[in-house]
């Protein structure tokens, strides 16, 4: 065996806090070793082409690179050293960067642990294996879960690129957050009339199929062949009879359900169609308000109907479909406003959260677009915005700002001025985030042209006064006490994950931070990517987001989708588990442990019974080789005594 | 409980079974071995008595026939934990329980007795009394049993077809089971490193507590003796030693039954068990789970959960 290392001085990265040619001249007394030397920047088209040269020059058959983390680099080198001519598995990276300088000062320590790093991965790559990849088909379709404005744009661009979609959203309608909204910052253009042409769309694209009202409750497979099953709830209503007339919501007794589009502004009837512009344009009841199902008795929307269409009796469907593909956009939630119990929680009704403000603006809305008090169903001619209600806030649980709450504050101070001209906005603020294009503009004029007063600080008690609402808060630029008597206060909730985020992300195997928010695989370089590979991420669910970077991102996703579908086939990793049948003994601990079931029981012709790994379906996650106690399942490329040889060698050191 | 009475079951289920898994008398009156009854006449020599110290259940995973298995409570236990880890089908077993009082530990009796060869063995009212060349020795079977049996929360098997007797309760309280554990972790972590280093350089690697266990799966594939993957070599130092035992000791995380079979068949005398004890200690505190106790449940080791409700990793 000859081993060539390479150690790279990555600039000053690397040679600034370690001493390069020590660490190469000691590994070249370890047996094995047939050439070692230390290079500026071994990435790089020179130092790839030193590699190349070494390994014909110097016979050699075994490389390590000794540089930055093999995340960065691994696939660069492996792909050198395969057009040299070696495996490219006979590659072992020693990570003397992130691990080593970087993190200390003292080089002749940092000297001594880089030798020992470089020591253990020589001692891996002389027990490394030649591995190699097969190739699987891929199913060319698509699965988009959510149907907010990402979800759709995913869902169309992915459509229009020729894929079959399968869309699935859990409320009634598609549309999400955007459909609720009054009008967009900061052009101020109503948001239903840009989202409905798109909505439309989608209902109508031959290549969508649009499961709503409809869940995901199980997903087996990897990328290339997904088998999803789809969970359709009741809606006790058949979508296929159903006109969406409307006829049923207007003769419902049943008066006082909770409105969920709406936020609970208003109250709306047991059987609804969430509101005009719906697609689908399809009634659901709620069975929790409906008096057939409270009382046993009623039964008008069944006699109404003029289709037939009502049946009580219905239950919940699944459905499998298969698909190669996956984008995520389940969106986002809002805090809950109890939790706010400086602000009264939700013991006054004329604190209200933004998302509630928006529906009172709206045309559309419970009150077609006329200001009210909630209490009293007046117009208020004082208004108080607070913003990051919730946002940056540390004991909460919410550090991270939410984004958009300082643009759609200005934009509702400015529609409020609009609906009623003798009103006056305040609006406490911390910061004015507003760092896109045309956003700076948008937060002066609401100041400038349309009078609102920002109060830079924050608001710590809101309480009633008679009819009025004291928002008590401090004025940081002129450093005293602030108290506005106020009709109506508006508070910009912060913006949270999904309800529901933590299981989805465990159903598709993918990461999520400490708030719920699932993790791209690179912040940068990788931003719609998983580090589940087939699954892809969209909009809010990712993190906070106003509609052009969630729409940018549904994009993003689609183009990801289509160009790995421009391929027929898929390469498998091959450092997946493998099951040694002689020395197996079938206890099956492996299958009950493997989160991606990807290990089924076999019997061989003696009539043994040995667990089987499907190559395709395995992640390499290691929890099987972990649980075998007698180690006859290894994880390729990281078995046993791969690992065992490292231990050894920097115990012997 | 009468002999006469287990007889009675042994005869009413040996037309149904292959073999019947029971005891008889050994080599000599104070060792009792295995014994498996395929006629009425093999029937006739069964014995049950406080001498009946092995886990027959061990054999089960291994036969492919209908099988009947002699047991006491603690040996019922794993019987239940086999049918959580799926390693018998129970449809193809007869449970006949034995509701025990407790056994005696064979060593505990020859100390006692100073080794001398036993020429008789009886028993009187929950006391042995044993026949030696140099005279009578009486010994309350309480100060002579295995320590397992101080703490016994089961004296009548958890699972049975038949019962050969009335079923008992523990008169031990439940916290009493972990308490030499607790008295252990008081030692510093010095004394408690040089005790396993003492007791675990007694060892001879045979692999006796390993063979005995019953819920050791790996049998000829013990990594202790494999080559790939390569974990411990053969040599005797007690780096080795101790790494073995540590191996069998996690090996049986959430597994182990309690039987004490491990510590039973030490021919040096170490407390094996000692460590798996202390896991199942930590098993009950974050997973509250015992093994072997319902066959209904799933070992926290057999499942793979991204959240744990007592490991805290995710905030949310």
């Amino acid at each position: 065996m000859r081993v060539g290392v390479f150690i790279c001085h990555c600039g000053s990265n690397i040679a600034g806090t370690v001493d390069v040619a020590r660490v190469a001249a000691e590994a070249r007394k370890i047996p094995g070793v047939a050439f070692a030397t230390n290079y500026m920047y071994t990435c790089s088209e020179p130092g790839q082409d030193e590699i190349k040269a070494a390994i014909k020059r110097e016979n050699l058959d075994r490389i390590v690179v000794a540089a930055c983390s093999p995340r960065m680099h691994e696939n660069t080198f492996r792909k050198t050293i395969q057009k040299a001519g070696l495996n490219k598995y006979f590659l072992e990276m020693a990570n003397i960067r992130e691990h080593i300088a970087w993190i200390g000062n003292d080089k002749e320590l940092n000297t001594e642990k880089a030798i020992d790093a470089v020591s253990m991965a020589i001692a891996k790559v002389m027990q490394n294996k030649p591995l190699h990849a097969t190739s699987f088909k891929i199913n060319k379709r698509v699965l988009v879960i959510g149907g907010g404005v990402a979800g759709m744009q995913a869902a169309l661009d992915c459509a229009d690129g020729g894929l079959d979609v399968v869309l699935v959203e859990k409320s009634p309608a598609v549309g999400g957050i955007m459909a609720r909204l009054d009008k967009t910052f900061p052009t101020i253009d109503c948001s239903i009339c840009i989202l409905g042409p798109k909505m439309v769309d989608v209902g109508q694209h031959e290549k969508i199929k649009l499961f709503a009202y409809s869940e995901i409750e199980e997903i087996k497979g990897y990328i290339g062949n997904y088998q999803i099953k789809i969970r359709k709830k009741a809606t006790y209503v058949d979508w296929e009879k159903c006109t969406g007339c409307g006829l049923c919501m207007e003769k419902c007794p049943s008066k006082n359900s909770y409105d969920y589009f709406n936020f609970g502004v208003a109250p709306t009837k047991a059987i609804n169609i969430p509101f005009p512009q719906a697609i689908p344009k399809k009634a659901k009841i709620d069975p929790n308000y409906c008096r057939q199902f409270l009382k046993g008795k009623c039964g008008v929307c069944a006699k109404i109907c003029p289709t037939g269409a009502i049946n009580y009796e219905m239950k919940d469907e699944i459905v499998t479909e298969e698909v190669g593909a996956i984008v995520v956009a389940t969106g986002y939630g809002l805090l809950d406003q109890n939790i706010l119990t400086e602000y009264g929680g939700t013991r006054y009704p004329d604190v209200i959260s933004g998302i509630q403000y928006e529906r009172l603006l709206n045309a559309s809305g419970p009150t077609s677009g006329h200001i009210e008090r909630p209490s009293d169903h007046t117009e208020p001619k004082t208004i108080v915005f607070v913003s990051c209600a919730g946002s940056r806030d540390k004991s909460i649980g919410v550090p991270y700002c939410s984004g958009f709450c300082c643009m759609y504050i200005a934009k509702q101070a400015i529609l409020t001025k609009d609906h009623i001209p003798d009103s006056q906005s305040y609006v406490f603020y911390m910061d004015i985030r507003s760092p896109g294009k045309g956003y700076d503009e948008f937060t002066r004029r609401a100041q400038e042209e349309y009078g609102a007063q920002y109060i830079r600080g924050r608001v710590s008690k809101i309480y009633p006064k008679g009819k009025k609402m004291i928002v008590r808060g401090a004025d940081t630029l002129l450093g005293t006490q602030v108290e506005i008597e106020a009709d109506l206060v508006v508070l910009a909730t912060a913006a949270i994950a999904a309800e529901g985020a933590a299981e989805m992300a465990e159903k598709l195997h993918i990461s999520y931070d400490t708030f719920g928010f699932y993790v791209e695989s690179h912040p940068k370089l990788r931003p719609v990517e998983t580090n589940t590979s087939g699954v892809f991420l969209a909009g809010a669910c990712q993190g906070p987001k106003d509609i052009p970077s969630s729409v940018g991102q549904g994009s993003a996703a689609a183009a990801k989708v289509l160009s790995l579908f421009s391929r027929d086939m898929l390469e498998s990793d091959p450092a997946i588990a493998q099951v040694n049948t002689n020395a197996c003994v079938g206890c099956l601990k492996c299958l009950k442990t493997c989160p991606f079931q990807a290990i089924v029981e076999d019997t061989l012709r003696s009539g043994k019974k040995v667990a089987k790994v499907i190559e395709t379906v395995c992640a390499g996650c290691g929890v099987c080789t972990s649980t075998c106690p007698c180690g006859a399942i290894q994880l390729q490329h990281f078995t046993d005594n791969q690992l065992l040889s490292e231990v050894s060698a920097i115990c012997q050191m | 409980m009468s002999t006469e009475k287990l007889k009675e079951i042994i005869l009413k289920v040996l037309p149904d079974v292959d073999t019947v898994i029971g005891w008889q008398e050994g080599f000599d009156k104070i060792h009792i071995t295995p014994f498996f009854m395929k006629s009425p006449e093999d029937a006739e020599k069964a014995v049950w008595n406080s001498l009946c110290v092995q886990n027959l259940a061990a054999y089960l995973p291994s036969l492919k026939k209908k099988t009947a298995v002699i047991v006491k409570g603690c040996d019922s236990r794993t019987i239940v934990q086999y049918m959580q880890e799926g390693l018998i089908d129970r449809s193809n077993v007869v449970i006949i329980g034995i509701p025990c009082t407790g056994v005696v530990s064979v060593k505990k009796v020859l100390k006692a007795v100073d080794y001398q060869p036993i020429e008789d063995v009886k028993f009187s009212d929950e006391k042995i009394i044993i026949k030696t060349s140099k005279g009578e020795k009486t010994l309350a079977i309480a100060d002579v049993c295995p320590d397992k049996c101080k703490t016994c929360q089961y004296p009548t098997p958890i699972v049975y077809d038949h019962l050969a007797g009335d079923p008992i309760e523990s008169t031990k309280p439940a916290e009493s089971v972990y308490e030499d554990i607790k008295e252990f972790e008081k030692k510093s972590l010095e004394e408690r490193r040089d005790y396993f280093k003492n007791e675990f350089d007694k060892c001879i690697r045979c692999y006796a507590c390993r063979n005995a266990c019953p819920m050791c799966v790996c049998q000829d594939s013990c990594i202790a003796e494999t080559r790939d993957p390569h974990w411990i070599t053969q040599k005797l130092s007690s780096e080795e030693k101790m790494m073995f035992h540590m191996i069998h000791a996690v090996h049986l995380a959430g597994r182990c039954v309690e039987c004490g079979e491990c510590e039973r068949v030490c021919p040096m005398d170490i407390p094996v068990a000692k460590l798996k004890k202390k896991i199942n200690s930590e098993m009950k505190e974050l997973f509250d789970y015992v093994p072997g106790v319902n066959p209904e449940d799933k070992p926290p080791m057999y499942t793979f959960n991204v959240e744990e409700a007592k490991i805290k990793e995710h905030k949310l």
